[in-house]
């Protein structure tokens, strides 16, 4: 809401001020163009300013204080900022959604699942698996916050979060979970005792636990697949076997991108897994993906601001219509389905929102779209020089010939000499040294890259490389190459041009 | 507790005051009045004569037995001792201790009444002599322990047979009764220092205090130990009690300290948790892996075989080891843990002698040698470090000792116990071959031919022969087995039983997964029930559902799932497979592929980044297993799901 600096739109001339040194650059600024108002958003500096310069203010310009105290109605550019901000803590993953999108059916299995853990203190265990992006850790806040909700759940469930890739082994998971739990050898933020008595602490506690009088823990382990591998499964043995005995009730939930977590669990462990799994594969067609745009770039109704809102709204719901956005989309969707992706082309587009451009246009997409899909090499490629190119054609050729075997730079400054006794217009003959400098920062660009980087024992020259670039890149950053040699284009063609 | 005291021995010696005091010719013994015992170090010896209170070196060094010397002989070659045994509380079987029906005073002895107790022991293990009375400050007996019952001490019991041709010692318990009582905290002292002398710590009651100190181990601790011990004995526990507590409702400390009495513990919570309201929530409840049936159906034959053994080594008083194996959930643990509970019901009621059983099961715990650590402190509640524990294990089981009940050993998930050389292993199997051990170990694990795979000849045959196998349960036992559990609680089609049990003997025959199948179907029946109007009762089309989504594989629905460029690409995989004749191809040979279905597909073709992240999003999924992603063009794809499935799944939509 506040935005820091003063800002005008020119066309009202209005000033926002919003921290106190602005006020004093302000009056200075303020002296040199005809306002009609000015806006001031915190109270003590309303405060300051009214006492300082109001009268100063009024003399320069004539336009007099108009404080925010209590007409609700913000200009558009406060509007533009507040829009934004409530898009890119949607699009940032900052804020849950009211409700997971196209997981209804998941959303209720596990939601009755940890319900019946909370209130009746039975042990479960489930997977949730899922490919990257398609929402399991949304989906699982979205439970988590629904089951606090309940009064019966809140005082008495507690949860432990850990992650494969923070607790890379048993022992750090094990003072984590003894940390998250609050247990008696916890003394502030350290776990005291060895790993063993550690283990042995931990156990004795969920031990003496019973289904009706402890309080069910929730044990959530993010990368599930990544604790398969530590040490024995210890800690994944010791978490499921409470699960499946006369202990603290405790609910543990998996979340994996791996569709083969079950194959990397020991068989004992895997015994005393529920065999419970929830998948989210989205099956979303392409229709319900442009609706899942609308919504998401659409303003709720709550904004303070509804004639803003209505407008935005109105221009979205266009937006989607339109025949090119429809395009992109569809690339997007071809591409990948999950909502991770498209919120990043979403971000990037609503980036592109400012005052003077208020609403979001085509154009914004277009170029959201071509930032996000441009090929990396390529535009590593737009920024070398003419004998790098050259080099780099050289080993295209050198691929051809010899159909994908290493080269070395012998074979490439051979290649590259050829091409400059027939063709020697445009290129100088560079000194060898110089050709060999230029290779390295291809070798450094990792364009080219040794074979095997083990062995030193070769000469530099003679070391076997190979070039990290597609066929098609190479002609495409050729075409697109500024002011580039025409006998280059065509030795790029053709081998004996 | 934890108690990292490594004691000092002390060498003593012993020698006869005087001269013999008769003789037995027939038997070639010579009885003597009393003994000298010098200690290394000290200067003046302690003396033990007939009719004083005594210490025997025990197992547990904080705690030396107790007993009344009445007869010392020798015969020629070794210094034998006849005693009185008394009991502590602590060597009262913890199901017994109730009987007293009070708390013990720490310092309480009991005078102990067994027939079959053997009463002489080698006059070399005695540490030195104690004061015993009636009153509270010295060790005191009060009540007679018969094994079976506490009783009133009959003051005559307590009166030391006469020796025919010496004079009655002029210390002796009833004597010391008739005495003035002496200063308590003079007495205290005393005997502080005699037992500091003898084991380096006292009783239990400031051993507790002792743990506190870690540098116990050295000298210097020692010193500063027993001037706590004095302290200690002058305040009395009701002090000690209110400074625990204290230090227990100590918040937020400034500098973190070591919790030295924490004790595990879940937080409770507020209300009671909810009972099952309906049939099928009962049900559920039932089916829960974790409810304890009332008896197992099913292993009848097995539970028999392990009760006999474990029996019949109890009443013997011998040890021995069996090796129980069985695939997962074939209720190996519960039929041992089982027998132990009817064992020990039987030995409640007094039909077979008490035994101790201690559990520890191999995944929980960190490393092999934390066994002994487990063992010990399940045990004897002390805390060593495995070295430590493993020695005092060894001590403990090859020590004769006269009042050791049987100790049964269950070791979970023998296989993890496994070391280069063996030796937990090792020792576990020894030990029971030990004369005078009275261990009964109990193994279990996965493979049936685990001790001829993984173990050494010199452990594999301390295993033994006995063995035992659980074959997985058949259809008609799972089936038994939910019948027996749900127990006249109607909620199953008996349909459908059948059909989840044949289908989980067909596939592993696990009872874990028989219950979570079924657990999962009423679930899926509680759902549907509100829709449809049927019976109310799980039905096949419920099992089925459960059944495919636990054994469904996910794959070609993850397929069927994928977007169209992911689909493309598995496509594309597959026909560079067939281009090349092998299983494996690079991204880059693919990516060609890629680009040719995407143009015959009549989309734009993907560029190299677009193509890389599709990959490594399909490897991400484990449909496509990539390798040395750091190549980039050069990745190596292999599908990890077979062509046809791909085929498959890509052809159905």
């Amino acid at each position: 809401m506040s935005s820091h600096g003063h800002r005008t739109i020119r066309m009202f001339n209005v000033l926002h001020i919003s921290c106190l040194e602005d006020v004093h650059t302000s009056v200075s600024w303020a002296a040199e163009r005809p306002l009609l108002s000015v806006h001031i958003f915190t109270p003590e500096i309303r405060n300051v300013a009214g006492r300082k310069y109001l009268s100063l203010w009024r003399e320069i310009t004539g336009s007099t204080l108009v404080t925010m105290s209590k007409r609700r109605s913000l200009t558009e550019a406060q509007c533009v900022s507040l829009a934004q901000k409530l898009l890119r803590e949607r699009l940032c993953h900052q804020k849950l959604p009211d409700r997971p999108l196209a997981l209804d059916s998941q959303y209720k299995h596990l939601l009755e699942l940890l319900r019946r853990t909370a209130v009746h203190g039975e042990s479960n265990s489930v997977l949730i698996v899922g490919p990257r992006g398609s929402g399991k850790t949304m989906l699982l806040g979205c439970v988590l916050r629904e089951l606090m909700s309940l009064k019966e759940a809140q005082k008495n469930v507690l949860l432990v979060e850990l992650n494969g890739l923070l607790q890379t082994d048993d022992k750090i998971a094990l003072k984590e979970i003894t940390r998250q739990l609050h247990l008696e050898n916890v003394v502030g933020d350290k776990v005291f005792g060895s790993f063993a008595e550690n283990l042995a602490f931990l156990l004795e506690a969920l031990k003496k636990g019973d289904k009706s009088s402890s309080r069910p823990v929730v044990f959530v382990l993010d990368e599930f697949d990544l604790f398969a591998h530590h040490k024995n499964q210890t800690l994944l043995y010791n978490l499921l076997d409470v699960s499946q005995s006369a202990q603290t009730p405790v609910a543990v939930l998996g979340l994996t991108c791996r569709l083969d977590v079950l194959e990397l669990l020991e068989k004992r462990v895997k015994s005393r897994f529920s065999h419970r799994q929830i998948h989210l594969f989205s099956s979303l067609s392409f229709a319900q993906y442009v609706d899942a745009v609308r919504s998401q770039l659409s303003l709720p109704p709550d904004f303070p601001d509804p004639k803003f809102s209505d407008a935005w709204n109105h221009s979205v719901t266009k937006l989607c219509e339109e025949k090119s956005v429809e395009e992109i989309l569809r690339r997007h969707f071809n591409s990948s389905k999950d909502f991770r992706s498209l919120h990043s082309l979403l971000f990037l587009s609503v980036s592109r929102v400012s005052v003077s451009h208020s609403t979001l246009h085509e154009a914004d997409l277009l170029e959201a779209s071509r930032l996000i899909s441009a090929d990396s090499k390529a535009i590593i490629l737009h920024g070398l020089s003419i004998l790098e190119l050259c080099l780099i054609i050289a080993m295209k050729h050198l691929n051809d010939t010899y159909d994908g075997e290493p080269f070395n730079f012998q074979m490439v400054h051979n290649e590259f000499k050829k091409f400059i006794q027939r063709k020697s217009h445009s290129i100088h003959k560079f000194e060898k040294p110089v050709v060999m400098k230029a290779f390295e920062h291809l070798l450094q660009l990792e364009l080219v890259r040794p074979v095997d980087s083990g062995v030193c024992k070769v000469q530099r020259e003679y070391q076997l490389m190979r070039l990290m670039l597609e066929h098609g890149q190479v002609m495409e950053a050729l075409q697109r190459y500024p002011q580039c040699p025409t006998d280059v284009k065509q030795w790029a063609l053709s081998a004996f041009a | 507790m934890s108690r990292y005291i490594t004691r000092l021995r002390m060498r003593r010696t012993y020698k006869w005051n005087g001269r013999p005091v008769g003789e037995d010719r027939k038997l070639k013994r010579q009885y003597y009045e009393s003994m000298s015992i010098s200690v290394e170090g000290k200067t003046e010896d302690a003396t033990v004569s007939l009719g004083q209170y005594i210490l025997i070196e025990g197992d547990d060094d904080d705690n030396p037995f107790v007993a009344q010397l009445l007869k010392l002989y020798t015969d020629g070659k070794k210094k034998t001792a006849v005693l009185q045994w008394f009991v502590r509380m602590c060597e009262v079987p913890q199901n017994k201790r109730k009987l007293l029906g009070r708390d013990p005073h720490p310092q309480e002895i009991f005078f102990y009444q067994d027939r079959s107790c053997d009463n002489e022991v080698d006059g070399e293990t005695i540490l030195g002599a104690v004061q015993v009375g009636i009153s509270r400050d010295i060790l005191f007996v009060k009540l007679l322990w018969d094994t079976k019952s506490f009783r009133a001490l009959d003051p005559e019991l307590m009166q030391p047979p006469q020796s025919p041709k010496s004079p009655p010692p002029s210390s002796r318990g009833p004597q010391t009764r008739a005495l003035p009582t002496p200063d308590p905290s003079v007495m205290k002292r005393a005997m502080s220092g005699i037992l500091t002398r003898g084991s380096m710590s006292t009783g239990k009651m400031s051993s507790s205090e002792a743990e506190s100190l870690h540098s116990a181990s050295k000298l210097s601790a020692a010193k500063a130990l027993s001037a706590k011990r004095r302290s200690q004995a002058v305040s009395g526990p009701q002090v000690r009690k209110k400074l625990d507590l204290c230090s227990e409702c100590h918040t937020a400390p400034a500098t973190p300290r070591t919790p030295r009495h924490a004790t595990p513990s879940i937080p409770s919570r507020t209300a009671p948790a909810r009972k099952p309201g309906n049939v099928l929530e009962e049900a559920r409840a039932r089916l829960h892996v974790s409810s304890v049936p009332e008896s197992l159906p099913c292993r009848e034959q097995e539970f028999q075989d392990i009760y006999n053994f474990v029996e019949s080594k109890v009443i013997d008083g011998t040890g021995g080891c069996m090796y129980i194996s069985g695939v997962p959930g074939t209720g190996k643990t519960a039929t041992v843990h089982e027998v132990i509970r009817s064992l020990q019901q039987s030995a409640e009621q007094d039909e077979i002698p008490h035994f101790r059983f201690i559990e520890i099961n191999g995944m929980k715990m960190t490393d092999p040698h934390q066994a002994y650590v487990q063992i010990l402190q399940k045990l004897t509640d002390q805390k060593a470090t495995p070295d430590h524990a493993a020695a005092l294990l060894e001590k403990r089981f090859s020590a004769p000792a006269p009042k050791k009940e049987t100790v049964v050993l269950l070791v979970d998930e023998l296989d993890l116990l496994w070391t280069r050389k063996q030796n937990v292993m090792y020792n576990l199997f020894d030990w029971p071959t030990r004369r005078n051990a009275r261990l009964v170990v109990l193994t279990i694990a996965n493979t049936m031919d685990l001790p001829e795979r993984i173990m050494i000849n010199r452990v594999a045959s301390r295993l033994g022969l006995t063995r035992m196998s659980f074959q997985p349960y058949t259809f008609k036992q799972l089936q038994q087995i939910i019948t027996s559990r749900l127990n006249r609680v109607k909620a199953f089609e008996e349909d459908a039983l059948q059909l989840v049990s044949r289908k989980v003997a067909a596939l592993s025959g696990d009872a874990r997964r028989c219950l979570d199948i079924c657990r999962r179907a009423t679930e899926i029946c509680e759902h549907s029930g509100s829709q449809k109007n049927s019976s109310g009762l799980v039905g096949m089309s419920h099992v089925m559902e459960a059944l495919d989504e636990m054994f469904s594989s996910s794959y070609i629905s993850a397929i069927r799932c994928a977007s169209v460029q992911e689909q493309l690409f598995l496509r594309a995989v597959i026909a560079e497979f067939r281009r090349l004749g092998l299983e494996e191809a690079t991204f880059q040979q693919v990516f060609v592929q890629h680009q040719a279905l995407c143009r015959v597909e009549g989309l734009q073709p993907a560029n190299v980044s677009e193509g890389l992240t599709v990959c490594q999003r399909l490897g991400s999924c484990r449909l496509l297993l990539l390798e040395g992603s750091r190549l980039d063009l050069f990745l190596r794809i292999r599908l990890n799901v077979s062509q046809d499935d791909v085929l498959y799944a890509l052809k159905a939509d």
